[in-house]
């Protein structure tokens, strides 16, 4: 039995903004949310990039401490986010607590804040620190606590699933939470990702040689995915989340229906764990279209994980081209906040059904010079007004992990 | 030593300032009535070692978590607190 499942919520918290409104202003108007990195008082002096995709304007959370006492500040902005789409759901709470629900939500590693805190603490050699561990400290830094957190402040109680792979975590969220509700074992999932503020992985990413270095006094002027002078990706924090459901269910609700989730694929390069791999990512690509049942053709934007490093983004062109050919409209949307990690693919998803729903594309930001190693595809280089009927959406992980997700705009007929 | 008085005055500034409870009255249950659970009583037992100026014994700390209203506080920190004068 497979079943239909459409998507009747979304929210994202982003460095271009919260909510739709702010998000398709910044899109529209090629906004930038890359600004410089902030003082840590650890590691920033020694990082060579110093920019950062960064969520710099206020929340209103208005959480309870009964909520607050778990939560670090990933889990702020997943419960954010689900707090939006689920008191905008018009779901009924027997269901929210019947078990019929589930969540499909994590981070690339819990909360780095607060695992520097602890750390510190182990590091002083001290009894007195040593019993300023707080007791929720571990329920605030563990991998999966945006999930959990998300089920206690609403009381959901169907399955959890937490998949940390680092930057197709949500992407991952959004595949496996799409396939709970297409084989029946749940009736809806609130699917998603977020990230918060971190030096850490900038520092990683920075020793890797990965990171954009060459913009650090024009923030703004990175990334540049595709770009003949791209310099590496940039870091960046947020939070996305997707309500996924049963077509009945939400058609016996009046739900409305934003898009729908036509197919799923997700494998593995079987080998090196950094180096991006066109074999690998092409499987992913045609597994999609394989799982959706629909021929490349059919596909009309695709919105490419394009984090603007130097290798990554010619292997997703090659990919992109053996698989589609020049036809789609391509679009690296990371342009406009930096690589969000493990909530990088729902907000490039939410991104993508707000353009759809708008009926425009924006272009790759930053992008003057294509690289001409990814001159074959047809890039979105200004705002064009155009109605996008199916997207592609790809992400690609450290680990070798690849995923693609196919949305329709509305119901695919 | 401090006295009951001194200790309910403390305490009740913790509850209503850390804890955010409203109204604490001293026989309120306080789950039922504040939502107070195992993890904030792990938390307050660290206030009360603080404000004792001892660390506690695992044993004693077990024995907080039969403490169901904030009078049980009290006589909690006064029985620990005595515990170490004698």
């Amino acid at each position: 039995m497979t079943r239909r499942v459409v998507i009747t919520g979304c929210s994202a918290i982003t460095p271009i903004g919260y909510g739709k409104e702010d998000i398709v202003k910044s899109l529209r108007h090629g906004v930038s949310g890359v600004k410089p990195l902030r003082d840590d008082g650890l590691l920033t002096e020694y990082i060579h990039s110093r920019v950062f995709g960064t969520v710099d304007y206020a929340i209103d959370y208005g959480f309870s401490r009964t909520f607050r006492k778990t939560m670090g500040p990933v889990a702020y902005y997943a419960c954010q986010v689900a707090k939006d789409v689920l008191e905008s759901s018009g779901l009924e709470q027997d269901f929210i607590t019947s078990g019929r629900l589930g969540v499909s939500f994590s981070s690339t590693h819990g909360s780095p804040t607060v695992q520097r805190d602890i750390y510190k603490t182990f590091f002083s050699n001290s009894k007195k620190e040593f019993s300023s561990i707080g007791a929720v400290d571990y329920l605030k830094s563990m991998v999966h606590t945006t999930a959990v957190n998300i089920t206690r402040m609403f009381g959901i109680t169907g399955r959890v699933i937490a998949s940390s792979t680092a930057c197709t975590t949500s992407s991952q969220s959004i595949g496996l939470g799409y396939e709970m509700v297409k084989y029946g074992m749940q009736d809806a999932m609130l699917c998603g990702g977020a990230d918060e503020y971190d030096t850490t992985t900038v520092a990683v990413f920075d020793n890797l040689l990965a990171c954009s270095v060459d913009y650090n006094d024009t923030p703004e002027a990175t990334p540049r995915p595709f770009d003949r002078q791209r310099d590496g990706l940039v870091v960046g924090e947020g939070a996305g989340i997707l309500l996924l459901e049963e077509l009945e269910h939400a058609k016996a609700r009046g739900a409305e229906i934003l898009g729908e989730v036509v197919g799923f694929a997700s494998n593995n390069n079987g080998g090196d764990l950094i180096l991006p791999n066109l074999e690998g990512i092409t499987a992913t690509l045609e597994l999609a279209l394989a799982d959706a049942g629909i021929s490349a053709a059919e596909v009309d934007f695709i919105s490419a994980h394009a984090t603007a490093t130097k290798m990554g983004d010619v292997i997703e062109a090659q990919a992109i081209y053996d698989v589609y050919n020049e036809r789609p409209l391509v679009t690296g949307l990371k342009s406009y906040m930096g690589h969000t990690m493990g909530a990088c693919g729902a907000i490039e998803l939410i991104l993508t059904l707000y353009m759809m729903e708008q009926g425009f594309i924006a272009p790759t930001l930053n992008l003057e010079t294509v690289d001409e190693r990814c001159a074959m595809l047809r890039h979105t280089r200004g705002v064009t007004d155009r109605q996008t009927h199916i997207a592609a959406v790809q992400n690609f992980a450290f680990g070798g992990v690849n995923t693609c997700l196919l949305i329709a705009n509305g119901l695919h007929e | 030593m401090m006295t009951r008085n001194e200790i309910q005055e403390k305490i009740l500034a913790i509850l209503t300032e850390d804890f955010e409870f409203d109204n604490p009255g001293l026989d309120d249950n306080l789950r039922d009535d504040h939502g107070f659970d195992s993890i904030d009583a792990i938390e307050l037992l660290a206030k009360i070692e603080k404000m004792l100026g001892f660390t506690l014994e695992r044993k004693e700390k077990e024995q907080a978590m039969s403490i169901r209203t904030i009078n049980d506080i009290l006589d909690y920190i006064e029985a620990m607190a005595a515990s170490r004068k004698s």
